[in-house]
């Protein structure tokens, strides 16, 4: 094992091969509080990837009910159980990664889903976390809650199915940092499947090798957003690239959200992979349960959050606004205006919509608008 | 000091939602291994006596059924099975003991017959699911100094006949469709169903493969297929690749305990009548979700050629 730097948990660590970042990594924050579970961006997934033979229960893209829900079942409950996991000293993790924790024979700590695992993608969904007695009344955080985590391969700096494959066949590309399973190479060991801790590498069992979300790279090499991000209802999504914290720019919208505000943290960074999916924590959620999930920083990102500032709140104004990849940001006044590398805008935003009420009475056509016959 | 999970009620063990039947897959296995026990009291075969190398004996025709009776001219080799513990994955588990080895050759091909002991056939692909699977090792070129067991080393390549049961259930006869593998499965719609594509033309192929990138990559690991077995080279673990082209043949069956593999290859450069080689044996058992290098396997085992009596 070799010693690499993770700043997700502020402290070197081991893994299987040494460090070696790509000239640009892909990223993505999802706002959580947006996010209303309507599966649009999992439909937009699986009609344009995984609509083939063995795909059937192959969900690059899902959403699941936090706490209950899961897919696989119970992937983060049974993980959690079996880490050796310890307390942060402020931002530094002190317990053990997934590779610290590796039993002897294995690259990494995990556990191996059965075909059951994948067959019940909706199981928990809206289950409320508690019962809501007659005569309660709701303040933050909720008595009882859920929330909606949408989730996709995040893309990971250390991806734990790429330590996994005892023959290489996954690789992350030097160019954008994307994690992709070489189908001519994949032999269907499914390693990489029991390897990866958020579960998103699938095993087809017709073409008998593994495949996995490829962040729609065709897309991202055109300068687009993946399809699942700009199919989204909600807009709780922006994917781009995120740079090193002392690279950080803060005309970046991915590194001004992360690294800046700090207001996007990455899921259960104590396992080690330093993910690139970046997530807002819901606001109605009892803290110590999003500590867990998206490490020490939630506490100063939901404080951030419930006071966004007009900087920050024009940054989400952003989201969803356009398909194309904004590398950079700027707000002037009231206007956000998203940029590619050239520095041609892409699309612009008023800070509030404009809002024109229509008089009830046209007077012109002598008619009256109502909303129904 | 360990921090301890945080979850909500109901989840109060490792476990998870409890939705497996895994009552049901115990007693299956119970009652398999019972039947295996009675299996492996009763075999009464009249043989050659075992042999301390594999000797291949020297036939005019090669039977591609493993229930051929020629086979019981040939000698048996019992060759002991380890854990392959040597490199990442490893499996730390013994599983199958040994596999039993005949060989025979007609001068040009060399056939071997491995039967080991298996209670449970596991032929179906799928997640979690590992296909029961064996496989023959020759150095490319006979040597008796040959390279590491392990795969072969860099610069001197081992050459691979590999047979899995999934592919044999395909070979003979099991329907390409997610329901031969998940009976329960349902399929709303599949794109390259749909009109105007005719079902069976170029075209309709064209839109599935899009759906199918290793099938698009001509990597074989799945589907329809004319062959069980797979002909690899490899130069130490984790180099495995296929050959250029597949010329062995192989067929498996369940024997009342387990499995009966014919593996039939061309000779190995440079083997001939009194020569002497090196061979290498690995089996894998699916219930023991053993695949890749989660094998049990043999050290190199000499096999030498002999004239039949």
């Amino acid at each position: 094992m070799a010693r690499v730097y993770n700043w997700q948990i502020g402290r070197e660590m081991s893994y299987w091969y040494p460090e070696s970042r790509p000239k640009k990594q892909f990223a993505a924050v999802f706002d959580t509080n947006k996010c209303i579970a309507c599966q649009t961006c999992t439909l937009a997934c699986k009609t344009t990837w995984t609509s083939g033979k063995g795909q059937e229960y192959m969900l690059w893209n899902n959403v699941e009910t936090k706490p209950y829900g899961s897919y696989p079942l119970a992937w983060d409950l049974k993980l959690l159980d079996m880490l050796n996991a310890g307390a942060w000293n402020g931002n530094v993790y002190a317990g053990e990664t997934i590779f610290e924790s590796a039993p002897a024979g294995e690259r990494v700590l995990s556990w191996r889903p059965e075909s059951e695992d994948f067959a019940y993608p909706n199981v928990g969904e809206d289950d409320c976390a508690g019962q809501v007695d007659g005569g309660a009344s709701f303040s933050l955080p909720h008595m009882s809650w859920f929330f909606y985590l949408a989730r996709i391969c995040n893309h990971c700096t250390y991806p734990a199915c790429l330590a996994s494959c005892p023959r290489g066949s996954i690789y992350k590309r030097p160019e954008d940092g994307i994690v992709l399973v070489d189908q001519e190479r994949c032999r269907g060991y499914q390693e990489c499947v029991k390897g990866c801790p958020y579960k998103k590498v699938y095993f087809n069992p017709m073409t008998g090798t593994s495949e996995k979300c490829i962040a729609c790279f065709p897309k991202m090499e055109m300068g687009l957003q993946p399809q699942c991000f700009v199919n989204c209802i909600g807009k709780i999504r922006m994917a781009g690239y995120i740079s090193r914290p002392a690279q950080a720019r803060p005309d970046n919208p991915i590194d001004y959200l992360v690294h800046v505000r700090k207001v996007a943290l990455p899921l259960y960074p104590q396992l080690g992979l330093e993910p690139n999916v970046y997530y807002i924590p819901p606001l109605n959620v009892p803290v110590p349960f999003l500590r867990q999930m998206f490490g020490p920083g939630v506490d100063e990102a939901l404080k951030t959050y419930r006071n966004a500032d007009a900087d920050l709140a024009g940054l989400l104004g952003l989201f969803g606004s356009t398909e194309s990849v904004m590398t950079k940001w700027a707000r002037r006044g009231d206007d956000v205006t998203g940029f590619d590398d050239a520095g041609t805008a892409l699309v612009r935003v008023p800070m509030r919509e404009p809002v024109y009420i229509r008089p009830w009475y046209d007077k012109v056509n002598n008619a009256f608008r109502v909303n129904c016959p | 000091m360990k921090t301890k999970t945080i979850r909500p009620s109901g989840f109060d063990s490792g476990e998870g939602p409890s939705l497996k039947a895994g009552g049901i897959r115990m007693r299956r296995v119970s009652i398999l291994l019972v039947s295996a026990a009675i299996a492996a009291g009763v075999s009464c075969r009249r043989a050659p006596a075992p042999t301390p190398e594999v000797v291949a004996l020297s036939a005019a025709a090669l039977p591609g059924d493993p229930g051929d009776p020629a086979w019981q001219r040939a000698p048996e080799h019992a060759a002991t099975l380890l854990p392959q513990d040597v490199v990442e994955p490893r499996l730390m588990k013994p599983s199958t003991k040994e596999v039993r080895v005949r060989a025979l050759s007609n001068g040009s091909e060399i056939a071997f017959r491995l039967e080991w002991a298996d209670g449970v056939a596991n032929d179906l692909p799928g997640a979690g699911r590992f296909p029961d699977a064996c496989a023959v090792q020759l150095p490319q070129k006979a040597d008796v100094n040959a390279p590491d067991p392990q795969m072969g080393q860099q610069g001197r390549q081992v050459e691979i006949a590999y047979w899995r049961a999934d592919w044999q259930a395909t070979v003979n006869g099991r329907d390409d469709t997610i329901q031969a593998l998940y009976p329960n499965a349902t399929v709303d719609h599949y794109p390259f169903e749909a009109r105007p594509l005719e079902p069976g033309s170029d075209a309709q192929r064209q839109m599935a493969r899009r759906f199918a990138p290793a099938d698009a990559r001509g990597n074989r690991r799945g589907g329809l297929r004319e062959s069980a077995v797979e002909d690899l080279v490899a130069e130490g673990p984790g180099t495995l690749s296929p050959a250029p082209t597949t010329t062995s043949r192989g067929r498996g069956v369940r024997t009342e305990n387990g499995w009966a593999v014919v593996v039939t290859r061309r000779m190995p450069d440079g083997l001939a009548p009194r020569a002497r080689t090196q061979v290498a044996f690995a089996v894998w058992e699916g219930s023991a979700h053993e695949s890749g290098s989660r094998k049990m396997r043999t050290g190199w085992v000499g096999l030498s050629m002999r004239e039949a009596p």
